[in-house]
């Protein structure tokens, strides 16, 4: 514990002291310069991981934020007067607002839409910065005076300290953010953005905020940036930036405070490297040396595929060979960036610090933080009263998909503090309807009520936001992130704590609290000691019953359970009943769709039938069984056997994909 | 109707006929792969002046096109292998990156090999205003729109009549099942970028000779195509001409009565416009999500 904190805070602590220090050791006016830009360009590349990194898109508009967050500090300041911290305020305010507006079409669709989205209002915003003449004036250039901060003149000292003090503060808030239930949840919508939704996350407002937030340090950056220079000219702010600026995030390692700030000295550092011939040379074959060396070992212990040794081997190579022949290194800027982050992209894909990382916890062996005493189950799913009456209503449910009727006038009513078995054979339209009360997809036409009133339709997260919770048929847990951390993600919606408490990061209570009652969950399930794995890299089993404490955590009224028992064997099967009663004990009701008959005849009170996209049959289990249509849509007409064994022998389960 | 106008929208038009096609050529690599080549508008760019170094070593227009050609097929094949393939395997998005990337040492390349200017390419071509209903129209225009077409409508052919065609539609649909036919999808989804780098060479061919060839003619060109691949939607090739005519006109419009620094900009709303109305495109399927 002790050990935790002397290394992770000391560092960060010692490397602000020594950044902040060092102008008042060395009085070199050069030095000062390219440390007030790694600040800037600090802030700049945290921004710009939070899509990059932790939403996992490629985001081409950073540059343009900056550019814009630089001509709103300077504009306001040469127009309007206004002071340091407001024009800041200012830049960062329009960086937020802007990122907002240009991610709220283009995050709508997962594919190229995005990047292409952010290119074209990057070339957009260049061309209004350009042809404005009026307000920008244009090609010519803006000239501002840095103004005064609360009356005070800085100097180029005190503005790099004020940099510092920024950067200090976004490190924080960011840090407080990432480890909060948000970061959590943007981790979680890059891996399965239907499961945030069905677990009551907006996995697109998550992202819009993701990438507004992302994009207010961008325009802060820029203001900065404006004060930093004090002259703007629109042709900075392009294309080549962007790259450069990728550059620094993907070599520096995504998804990392330290990886964001490792990346910015490289991109400080970068333009001195290309002007001095024999450092580049020496770079290079650094490069070079350590392509060869990690990706002819990789290759050797056949850890690696063959492009991802060579390719960055050949890349390297091409750089040498670059660096020994070109006269003038300057010129070829943009394809020495290009085989620079080709190399890193292909070979080094967690970025220097991803790498660092892995290895410097080998070497300290850091403990990860003592997991919370779990709370009492009984507290965490409080018991729910239930009278008996009906919860949820199909009225001649319909859902087509072209002229397939997957699901054709559908009536059913399931009655509160029931398991509700839902069967047939494959393709009978089972899967289809819950995917329609779940909010997957529209109905064609019917009804849906629950609770007495109608169901939104349509969309997932506001189906979870009502009460039902679900579980896939294909599993869509978090793979990257461990179960602990798959079951606090569904228990976003009980934090009470609001973002700019999270930011300051005085919300560890509610964290705790979460974690306690996370923690009862998986016990619950049989995973307490499970919990800090991965989910993916958890046994099939433990996968299945991970997805059901996770959709419990939602404390919904209303379960839909999409074939849990699909392709478990014996044991677990036995142990998911158990975990379905105890569930069912705290009063949550339950639709099962299932083809195990002994599951389902061991635990429904009642059970529906569907074949072809219809109700063939309802009643009680062992009356069901019995049905002889029931056996004719498993069978087939005139078998002549009629056991209930042969009903669940004729369907087993499907293997799992 | 207002002569200028008139002319503004036709020649705008037939200049939008290029962004189709190479918005066409994002649509062959989407069908197969969902991935589309990001350095497209180098890959035009590059395929151009390599036809023009075969021009200049006194290849007759009509056999430097071949060439040409086959360099545009070459470096989609290269793309594919070295920025496509390991992202698709990975089931990333790390093509995005990676095609920037190899888009970017493109456009450097070219910068230190061919020049920075912008440099006239020959062609037999007259560009001789004829009059055609009172708007003046260069044989040069028209063998634009003729060689779009034609291309357009032998791929088309090529993908419903012959069996390799059928290997590629099939992929487009459904690209498990295909596999389980026996059909390799690496190798198609191979072929559709070597079709889109065929596609990419001769748009370059096609419109050098307009607007002659510099390294900044790539970004001029890829975005617009952008525009009209997003607008269109990235499944119909029958939309991206529609689209593209449409914004080929809008942009010479506007550069000419807003001012030329402005042309770049009503694609650049329309795209953003477009995905907030329409995500999928005008012409687009919507998808239907599985679980």
């Amino acid at each position: 514990m002790l050990k935790r904190f002397i290394l992770i805070r000391g560092i960060e602590g010692l490397m602000v002291l020594l950044l902040a220090a060092i102008p008042l050791m060395i009085n070199n006016g050069f030095m000062l310069g390219l440390l007030t830009l790694l600040a800037i360009y600090g802030i700049l590349l945290i921004g710009l991981d939070i899509t990059v990194g932790y939403l996992g898109l490629i985001n081409l508009a950073q540059a343009a934020f900056l550019g814009l967050g630089a001509y709103a500090a300077g504009l306001t300041v040469t127009h309007f007067g206004f002071g340091m911290l407001s024009a800041l305020a200012v830049s960062a305010l329009l960086g937020l607002v802007m990122g907002g507006l240009l991610a709220f079409p283009s995050l709508r669709l997962e594919g190229p839409q995005f990047a292409l989205a952010t290119l074209s209002f990057s070339a957009l915003s260049a061309t209004i910065l350009n042809e404005w003449e009026s307000l920008t004036q244009g090609a010519q250039g803006l000239q501002l005076v840095r103004p005064p901060l609360f009356g005070l003149v800085l100097d180029a000292k005190g503005f790099y300290w004020l940099c510092l003090c920024m950067l200090g503060l976004v490190w924080i808030s960011m840090k407080n953010l990432l480890f909060s239930q948000w970061g959590r949840a943007f981790e979680a919508l890059r891996d399965s953005p239907i499961a945030t939704d069905a677990m009551g996350i907006g996995t697109y407002r998550h992202k819009v905020t993701a990438f507004a937030l992302g994009s207010g340090l961008g325009g802060l950056a820029g203001g900065l940036y404006a004060f930093n220079f004090e002259y703007l000219q629109p042709s900075v702010f392009v294309y080549e930036l962007m790259v450069i600026l990728l550059l620094g995030v993907v070599m520096g390692g995504r998804k990392s405070l330290w990886g964001a700030f490792v990346g910015a000295i490289l991109i400080v550092l970068l333009p001195n490297l290309l002007s001095n011939r024999l450092l580049f040379q020496i770079f290079s074959a650094i490069g070079f040396l350590s392509a060869l060396g990690a990706g002819g070992l990789a290759l050797y212990q056949k850890r690696t595929k063959p492009f991802q040794g060579v390719a960055p081997m050949i890349a390297m190579g091409l750089l040498v060979v670059g660096s020994l022949t070109v006269q003038n290194t300057e010129d070829w800027r943009k394809a020495i960036f290009a085989l620079m982050l080709f190399s890193v992209v292909v070979g080094l894909p967690e970025g220097l610090m991803g790498f660092a990382a892995t290895f410097l916890s080998k070497i300290f062996k850091i403990e990860p933080l003592p997991l919370a005493t779990p709370s009492d189950l009984e507290q965490v799913l409080v018991k729910r009263d239930v009278d008996g009456g009906p919860l949820l209503q199909l009225q001649d449910l319909k859902c087509y998909f072209g002229g397939i009727k997957a699901v054709d006038g559908v009536s059913l009513t399931i009655s509160s503090g029931t398991i509700h078995g839902l069967i047939g054979p494959n393709g009978s339209g089972k899967s289809t309807l819950v995917n329609v009360v779940s909010g997957l997809y529209s109905p064609t036409g019917g009804s849906i009520l629950f609770q007495g009133k109608p169901l939104v339709r349509g969309s997932l997260f506001d189906v979870a936001r009502q009460g039902i919770s679900r579980t896939f048929q294909n599993l869509q847990l978090f793979s990257e992130l461990s179960a602990l951390d798959n079951v606090m993600v569904a228990m976003k919606g009980w934090y009470r704590s609001s973002l700019p408490l999270v930011l300051m990061g005085l919300a560890k209570k509610d964290e705790k609290r979460a974690e306690a009652d996370a923690l009862a969950l998986l016990e619950m399930v049989g995973l307490a000691d499970q919990a800090r794995i991965p989910a993916k890299d958890l046994p099939y089993g433990a996968q299945r019953f991970l997805e059901i404490a996770r959709a419990v955590a939602r404390r919904p009224t209303f379960l839909i359970l999409d074939e849990p028992a699909a392709g478990l064997a014996h044991p677990d099967v036995m142990a998911l009943l158990g975990i379905i009663r105890r569930i069912h004990g705290r009063g949550i009701t339950i639709i099962l769709i299932e083809h195990h008959m002994d599951v389902v005849a061991g635990l429904c009170d009642m059970v529906t039938v569907l074949d072809g996209g219809k109700v063939i049959a309802e009643g009680l289990p062992d009356v069901i069984k019995r049905n002889p249509l029931v056996i004719e849509a498993y069978l087939g007409k005139g078998s002549g056997t009629a056991s209930p064994e042969a009903v669940s022998l004729a369907t087993p389960s499907p293997v799992p994909a | 109707m207002n002569q200028a106008l008139m002319q503004m929208t036709v020649s705008g038009a037939l200049m939008g006929l290029v962004y189709a096609l190479v918005a066409y050529g994002f649509q062959l690599t989407y069908a197969t792969s969902k991935s589309i080549n990001f350095g497209q508008g180098e890959l035009v760019m590059v395929s151009a002046f390599f036809s023009l170094t075969l021009t200049d070593l006194g290849l007759p227009y009509y056999l430097m096109i071949p060439g040409g050609l086959l360099f545009g097929v070459v470096a989609g094949l290269f793309v594919e292998r070295a920025g496509v393939r390991l992202a698709l395997e990975q089931k990333s998005e790390g093509w995005i990156l990676m095609t920037i990337i190899l888009g970017l040492f493109g456009f450097s390349a070219a910068e230190n090999i061919w020049g920075r200017d912008d440099r006239p390419f020959p062609t037999p071509i007259s560009s001789d205003p004829i009059q055609l209903f009172g708007i003046s129209i260069t044989p040069l225009e028209i063998s634009v729109a003729v060689g779009v077409f034609m291309i357009m409508a032998v791929i088309e052919l090529f993908k419903r009549k012959t069996l390799l065609g059928k290997a590629f539609e099939a992929v487009s649909a459904d690209r498990d099942a295909a596999e389980l036919m026996g059909i390799s999808a690496t190798r198609t989804i191979m072929l559709s970028y070597g079709l889109s780098g065929l596609v990419a060479a001769l748009a370059g061919i096609l419109i050098s000779p307009i607007t002659t060839v510099g390294p900044t003619m790539a970004s001029a060109l890829v975005l617009k195509a952008f525009s009209v691949a997003v607008v269109a939607g990235l499944e119909s090739g029958f939309g991206v001409v529609i689209v593209g005519l449409f914004l080929g006109s809008l942009e010479s419009l506007t550069s000419y009565y807003v001012g030329s620094g402005w042309r770049e900009a009503p694609g650049l709303v329309l795209l953003i416009l477009a995905l907030a109305v329409r995500p999928t495109g005008i012409f687009g399927k919507g998808v239907i999500r599985k679980v």
